[in-house]
Order: C-alpha cells, then structure tokens, then sequence
C-alpha cells in the first residue's frame, strides 16, 4: 500500500497494482486454489476404495466428485453475492470451514448418501464460498498486472496435485479412507487463514444506494438483486462473454478426460500415456505463469490475449487426435505439450477480462454468474465428447468438435463492443457500454 | 508330458534317457533311439493328489536337462500392503484369480493362528463373517472389528489337485491414530489465523496513532496542501 502513496495523481486512478499486501494476497489465492482444485482433482484415490467398501458401481461413487463440482459452480453467485452483501473475509473463512467440515463428516459415513452429501454438497458449498471471493479480492489489488497475480496464484493447481495424489495414497495406507477423509478435512481447514488475510478495501455495497427500511419484499428482492449482480444479464457485452466462456468449458476439459484413453487407443504403453498427462500438467503450471507474466505487460488487450491462447488451445486440441495417428509419440508428446501450455495461459487472462467488461464494482457478482453458467459448458462437454467417440468408434470427433467449441467461443467474442480498437478502455469509465 | 531334443554333435543312435521328480529319479531308464534328428522321451503320470504336484524333469544321459513345475494355478496379485481399518467398523478383502487362469471349484478362508491356520466358518458366526464367493473371485468381510481380528489371512482357491493360497494382512486401529495428526493441523490452524488477526489489529493501532498524528500537524499547520496520506493509509 505504499506503493500507491508513491503512485503520481494520474496513475492514482488508475487504481492500486501491487503493493506488499497484494503479493501476500497472491500467496493465498496460491494456497487456497491449491486446496480447492488439487484436492478435487486428488479425489480419485478414494474411488476405489469406495467400491470396495460400499459396494456400489463406479458410476455411483463418481457421483460424489461430479455434485461436489457442480456444487461449487452452482454456490459461486451466492459467494459472491455475499461478499457484496457483508464482509468478503468472514465469507471465505466459513467456507473454508464448511470445506473441511464436509470431509470430516464424510470420514464419519456409513453408506453412500451420507458422502454425496458431505463430500458432495458441504464441500462444494464451501469451497463456491472460497473460490471466486478469494479470485476477486486479489484482483482488487491489481489493475495491470490482474493477470499476472492470479496466474501466479492459480499456478497451485497444477502443482498441489502432484503433491496430493501420492500423499493421500499414502494417508489412505496407513488410516485407511476414514483416516484420510479426516486428515484431509484438517488440511481444508487452512483455507481459513488465508480468508483472515483479506482485509476490506472498498465500500461493501450494504449502504450505497437503495433504502435501508428493507423489510418488505420487493425491497429484499432488489438487494439480492443488487448482490447476485443480476443486472449483468440484461447487457449484451456480458452475455456474449458468458456464450464464450461456456463453449470454452465445454471443449476445453475433453483433452484432460481422455487424453490418456486417446493415447491408448493409438497404441502406446500405460506408462507413456500417463506422462503425457504429467507433461501436460507440468507445461499448464509453466504457461498460467508466462501468460500472466506477459499479458501484465500491458503491450496486448486483455481480450486479444484471451482469444489468442484460446484459438491457439483450440487448434491444438483439434492437432492432438490428428498428431497420434501419425504413430509418432513424440509428435503426440509435442502437442499436448503445447496443448497443456497454453489451456493454463488462458485461465490466467479469463478472470482478468470481466471487470472490463462489467467494471471493477460490479465484478465480484459477475464472477460468480460466469462460473455458474459456464459450468453449464462443463456438464454437456464431457458426456457429449463420450457420446461421440462411442458413435465414431474413435476419438477424433470428439477432439475436433472440443476444438471447433474453443475456436466458435473466439469468434464470439470478437463481436464485443470496440474489440477491434487497439487499447483498453479507461479503466475509470469501466466498462464496454458507454 | 513329452520332451525332445536335438541332441548335440556325436548324434549317438541311442541314448539314456530317465525322469526325475523333485531331484528323485522315478521309473527306470529308458534307451532313447534317434529319431529324425530328435530324441523323444514321453512320461505319463497319474495326478492323484497333492503329491503328484511338484518338480518334474527330464534327463537326457548327462548332458540335457528340461524341467517341468506341476502347480496348482497361482493367485494372481494380492495386496501386499496390509489393508487398514479400524475398531468396530467392517472390512472387506477379497481375492482374485483371473482369467485366463481356471476357476476353483471353491474358495475358502483361513486365520492365521501362530503357524496355523483356521478355517472361518461364515455360516457359524453370520454377524462377524460373511463369505461371498463368485467364480474367480472371493470376498471376506469381517465386522465388528476388534484388536483380535489383526493378523494374517488366507484365501484358498480350492482345486481337485490342491489349494492355492494367497496371503493378506489386517491392521486394526482405533480413531486415535489419525486423531493426533488431525489435532496438529487444526492446532496450526487456529495459530495462524490468530497470528494473523492479532497483526492486523497491530498495524490499524499503529496507522490510527499515525493518522491521529498526522490530524494534530495539519491542524497545527496552517492551511497547507491538504494531505491525503491519511486517506491512503487506510487503504
């Protein structure tokens, strides 16, 4: 914060971009990223010892994963709505205890329904509370350099499951899944100080404008308006960027559902399959950092820069069943290298583009809007990518239509308002619109 | 069971040719003619029990040796590390023998009792044992655990020549064990945000004495530029 002191009257309006407190709020966005999305991408070490326990199908104990994710994206507006409606602190900070309190609960079940609803809807509950409360408050720190602090901070995601795969194997050796659950329902629990270290920056939105004698309905109705930030939907520039997002999310995870079958099915070993997964998730950390290191140059609209990492996502994603019928591992290893560099660039400069486009007040609500609707992306993408390989016979469809979503999804965002101009807006007059 | 060889450079006419099992020699020798270019030694043997399983081998005078092992069909992977669970919950272990390997007519389940093994009899105590057999494949699921139940078991695919077995160990703890980790993290929870909360009400104490400071030289200086470091700091 002394920075901006320093800061000349000009660049003061511009808004803070750093300071001492925003690198340590990086540094939680880093660790609490790591326990939201490394732990549901960890998950999978207890599958099988849930169908050895519970008896039930592999499709039954997956549900567990699948409500926890749809759970976060679904609880994400109302996060949001509550930090604008109270503190964003004590919103995270609950979270991370609903968090680890769902797995402590879990390590308490005795049949399947007590997990779908402790792992599932608990932990999904808090970790919507952490995610984009944590993802927003950091970008307030931020104007410029926005995209480099949160692919600093995202970079976690890649890393912590390297970290919590082998340790929770280890954990469930030597606790068993019961232990493991209880352990990892401790570990949940640090999300909480990271949540203590944001402090209020900026008015909540509680006083500003509308009455306060709120006991009757239509008032309450206009404040949770107000805080669910609903008023985005009637603004074109937004829905357009929410139609992008959401074919994004549905062709940009079919790489990481079945790249691996993919490989086999060309005919290369277990082993070479799954380090072209591992070599993808190293490259995905290296290109969240690089792309946010260089959009916080500022040399490149942000939009442009998110179009250019997703177009270049997208033809990769589409060069990957192409390049494993050449029979060439090495080709094979060359694009998902490139694949996984560049799907972790664009995740760097997606959240960064919103409050361009709804201004920075309104952008905590709007957060959580986007990741509720482009959830919408991720539940249709995945099954339509299975369908399609079990209609072809092969994976090339599936890959292609992933790719031609990712590349639509860019053409649909060049139809923004002034997208063709060569510099941001002004961030004091916000938005697209005006 | 049948072997040839080729024989080596003096291709002698005939040649002595016996069987041995485990290192015995069975049956008497045999003169063994050449044969286009190949000596032929067939044994046949009656598989009449556990016994008849062993080491087999063909001897060709004293030159060539060729060794059978006739085994029951091995248990495919058994876990090696031993399966955890705790005091009074349930736990399942099960044994598999795949395909294409052949399926036993039946599989039972032993408890390792010192060197010995006891046989689990499910159907006796139907509260704490239930044996579910399908196949190639066999569960064992033990309830109500106790300190008692620890140990080695064994699951046996039961054939007509002999039994193969598959060994598999139980640990039994109580909550405790993860317990103590659990406390620790929490323990460096609370700490954390403690430190944290208390660090933050340091540094507003000291930007309130500093702003309080700063209000008392403004309103000793007079007019001046207003300061707008107090607006900031709040930031």
């Amino acid at each position: 914060m002394t920075k901006s002191k320093e800061e000349t009257p000009s660049e003061e309006a511009e808004g803070p971009d750093g300071g001492v407190w925003a690198w340590v709020m990086v540094g939680a966005l880093f660790v609490s990223s790591g326990f939201v999305f490394g732990l549901m991408r960890s998950l999978g070490v207890f599958f099988v010892e849930f169908v050895q326990y519970f008896e039930e199908s592999a499709q039954a104990i997956s549900w567990i994963t699948s409500i926890a994710v749809a759970a976060q994206q679904f609880f994400s507006p109302m996060g949001a709505a509550l930090c604008n409606a109270y503190d964003a602190r004590i919103v995270v900070m609950t979270g991370g205890c609903l968090a680890g309190l769902g797995f402590i609960l879990a390590s308490q079940a005795t049949c399947l329904a007590h997990l779908y609803l402790t792992m599932g809807v608990i932990t999904g509950l808090g970790w919507g509370l952490v995610f984009t409360p944590m993802v927003v408050s950091v970008m307030g720190y931020f104007t410029r350099r926005s995209a480099l602090a949160l692919g600093l901070g995202f970079s976690s995601i890649g890393l912590s499951s390297f970290i919590f795969n082998p340790l929770f194997q280890l954990l469930v050796e030597k606790y068993a899944w019961r232990g493991a659950l209880l352990i990892m329902g401790g570990l949940s629990l640090n999300i909480v100080p990271c949540g203590a270290l944001i402090r209020r920056q900026k008015q909540s939105k509680a006083p500003a404008k509308v009455d306060s004698d709120g006991r009757s309905c239509s008032a309450r109705l206009q404040r949770i308006y107000r805080y669910l930030e609903l008023s985005v939907f009637v603004e074109r520039p937004f829905l357009t960027f929410c139609a992008a997002i959401t074919l994004f999310n549905a062709g940009y995870f079919v790489p990481y559902v079945h790249l691996v079958a993919l490989s086999r099915h060309v005919g290369f070993s277990e082993y070479q399959a799954a380090f072209i997964m591992s070599v993808t998730g190293a490259t995905d950390i290296l290109g969240r950092v690089v792309s946010g290191w260089s959009a916080a140059r500022g040399c490149m609209r942000m939009v442009h820069i998110l179009i250019l990492w997703t177009s270049l996502t997208g033809v990769f994603i589409i060069l990957l069943p192409l390049s494993s019928m050449s029979g060439s591992y090495p080709v094979l290893l060359t694009v998902s290298l490139l694949y996984g560099f560049c799907g972790g660039a664009l995740t760097s400069v997606v959240f960064p583009v919103v409050p361009q486009i709804v201004g920075v007040e309104r952008m905590m609500g709007a957060s959580g809007l986007v990741q509720l609707i482009e959830s919408i992306g991720g539940l249709l993408g995945a099954p339509l990518s299975g369908f399609l390989k079990d209609v072809t016979g092969n994976y090339l469809a599936s890959f292609v239509v992933a790719g031609s979503f990712l590349l639509l999804g860019c053409l649909i965002l060049t139809t923004l308002p002034r997208f063709f101009q060569c510099r941001d807006p002004p961030p004091s007059s916000e938005t697209f619109l005006g | 069971m049948e072997c040839t060889w080729t024989g080596n450079q003096n291709k002698l006419p005939n040649i002595t040719g016996y069987w041995k099992k485990d290192g015995n020699e069975i049956d008497s020798r045999l003169t063994v003619p050449l044969e286009n270019e190949q000596y032929n030694l067939k044994g046949v043997f009656d598989i009449v029990g556990e016994e008849s399983l062993g080491n087999y081998s063909c001897v060709f005078g004293s030159e060539a040796k060729i060794e059978f092992v006739l085994a029951a069909p091995q248990m495919g992977e058994v876990r090696d590390k031993p399966i955890v669970s705790y005091a009074g919950d349930s736990v399942v272990i099960a044994c598999k023998m795949e395909e294409p390997k052949p399926k036993p007519s039946t599989w039972h389940w032993y408890k390792a009792n010192g060197t010995d093994k006891a046989l689990i009899d499910a159907a006796a105590e139907p509260h704490r044992y239930q044996i579910h057999s399908e196949g190639g494949k066999s569960t064992l699921t033990v309830r109500n655990l106790t300190q008692a139940d620890a140990g080695f078991y064994y699951c046996g695919a039961v054939y007509l020549i002999s039994t193969s077995l598959g060994r598999l160990e139980v640990r039994v703890i109580t909550f405790l064990e993860p317990l103590k980790p659990f406390i620790a993290i929490v323990v460096e929870v609370l700490v954390l945000v403690a430190v944290i909360l208390l660090y933050e009400r340091k540094s507003k104490k000291k930007s309130i004495t500093g702003s309080q400071k700063t209000k008392k030289e403004k309103r000793e200086n007079s007019g001046g530029e207003e300061s707008s470091s107090v607006r900031q700091r709040k930031v």
